[in-house]
């Protein structure tokens, strides 16, 4: 008998594959997607962080669930990676982790340090003393606009503004259709992450009341460093299909910059400027009666 | 690291590729030469593979960590995931129709 399968480090897998047409099913064990002719083509689910679906595309209830015990989040996108739904290694799996996080964001002071290491991270330098997360968030708002339009400069792009409709897609012009695409990628390795460290993508610390705020906190970080350029790179030589090119662009970025080991590590680092203790369990709860057996993916993993 | 498989290929070309690499099963072998010297390999493959077929991989600085070629017919055909490569398996009948 083979052993049972189990997720492995996000650090050790490779970004994200969009899959855009055919059946996905399970064959002897295997990821694949099966297209009208019969020709199937194996993905190796287990060393992806994030498969993003497009339209197009079926799974199977076993293709789900082997999907989940590798760890690998599905993604149902729309056109250029507008998210629908996402799946797979569903976040709770680390009540400990949970707690320190919502303790962070519960706690005024230590929510306000985060998000001046956050600020920090981002922009390279400390923010001003004795500011409150709204004139930071203020602050932040004129830095990236000023951002966008050096980029927009320096690549040679007409750039109006971030301006999209998510709900009319092919009303953006061509540099926010590809910024869109780019951060969609983003986004759902960073959820990938964010859920393989244990975390909850919902609690936020900047970004508040959507089911990704953390997600948007945490990709914001790395944004400009990794996909923004990418994005208006690609929109300066406004090719054939944005959408494509951009995510061939996003996974070099990815890789050159090794995100998906330094993702994790990010979110610690974020997490400990707050500095609060993690939460001890309290006296009176009952451990595990089966003791959880060491894997070889992140803590967040169910294994 | 380099792997290169081969599938009813003359034993001639099997006998050529012993030369430099290590064959570890039938058809397959082993080797970690330089770039230069890979692409000499698989030139010598590209030759001789006449009717039989072949598959070259060795690791490089991809997002996956290698890269791979083919020569000859095989229901087993390379393609293109946005950048990305991974193989296709044909049904038996398609196989005519494969690159």
């Amino acid at each position: 008998m083979l052993p049972p399968l189990k997720p492995i480090a996000m650090k050790e897998r490779i970004s994200l594959i969009f899959i855009e047409y055919g059946e996905i099913d399970v064959l002897d064990g295997a990821f694949v997607v099966i297209d009208k002719n019969g020709v199937r083509t194996h993905i190796p689910i287990g060393s992806i962080a994030c498969i993003m679906l497009e339209p197009g595309t079926r799974v199977s209830h076993r293709a789900a669930a082997l999907a989940a015990r590798v760890g690998t989040l599905l993604v149902w996108v729309g056109e250029a990676g507008v998210r629908l739904y996402a799946s797979g290694q569903p976040g709770g799996a680390r009540s400990d982790r949970l707690l320190y996080q919502a303790k962070l964001a519960l706690d005024d002071q230590a929510r306000l340090k985060v998000v001046r290491k956050m600020y920090e991270l981002r922009f390279g330098e400390k923010p001003p003393e004795r500011r409150s997360v709204e004139q930071l968030r203020g602050i932040e708002g004129a830095r990236v606009k000023k951002t966008y339009d050096n980029l927009a400069k320096q690549y040679g792009v007409s750039w109006k503004g971030r301006r999209y409709d998510p709900t009319d897609w092919d009303t953006s012009d061509v540099p926010n259709t590809c910024l869109s695409a780019a951060t969609a990628c983003l986004y759902g390795i960073t959820e990938a992450a964010i859920l393989a460290a244990g975390y909850a993508p919902a609690v936020g610390f900047i970004h508040t009341g959507k089911p990704l705020s953390f997600v948007y906190d945490i990709a914001d970080i790395v944004k400009f460093e990794t996909v923004a350029p990418v994005a208006f790179k690609i929109a300066a030589k406004a090719p054939q299909q944005p959408e494509r090119v951009v995510r061939l662009a996003c996974r070099d970025v990815f890789r050159e910059s090794k995100l998906l080991g330094k993702i994790i590590p990010l979110i610690e680092e974020v997490l400990t400027a707050g500095g609060l203790e993690p939460p001890y369990p309290p006296k009176e709860s009952v451990p595990p009666a089966i003791k959880e057996t060491e894997g070889l993916g992140n803590v967040g993993h169910r294994h | 690291m380099l792997v290169i498989v081969t599938e009813n290929v003359p034993p001639r070309l099997r006998g050529r590729l012993a030369v430099w690499l290590l064959e570890i099963r039938a058809g397959v072998y082993i080797g970690t030469p330089s770039k230069r010297l890979r692409e000499f390999i698989w030139n010598q493959v590209l030759e001789g593979v006449e009717d039989g077929n072949a598959v070259i991989a060795w690791n490089t600085n991809t997002e996956s960590g290698y890269d791979f070629a083919t020569v000859g017919k095989n229901r087993r055909v390379p393609v293109d995931f946005d950048g990305l490569r991974l193989v296709s398996f044909l049904p038996p009948d398609e196989q005519s129709k494969g690159p």
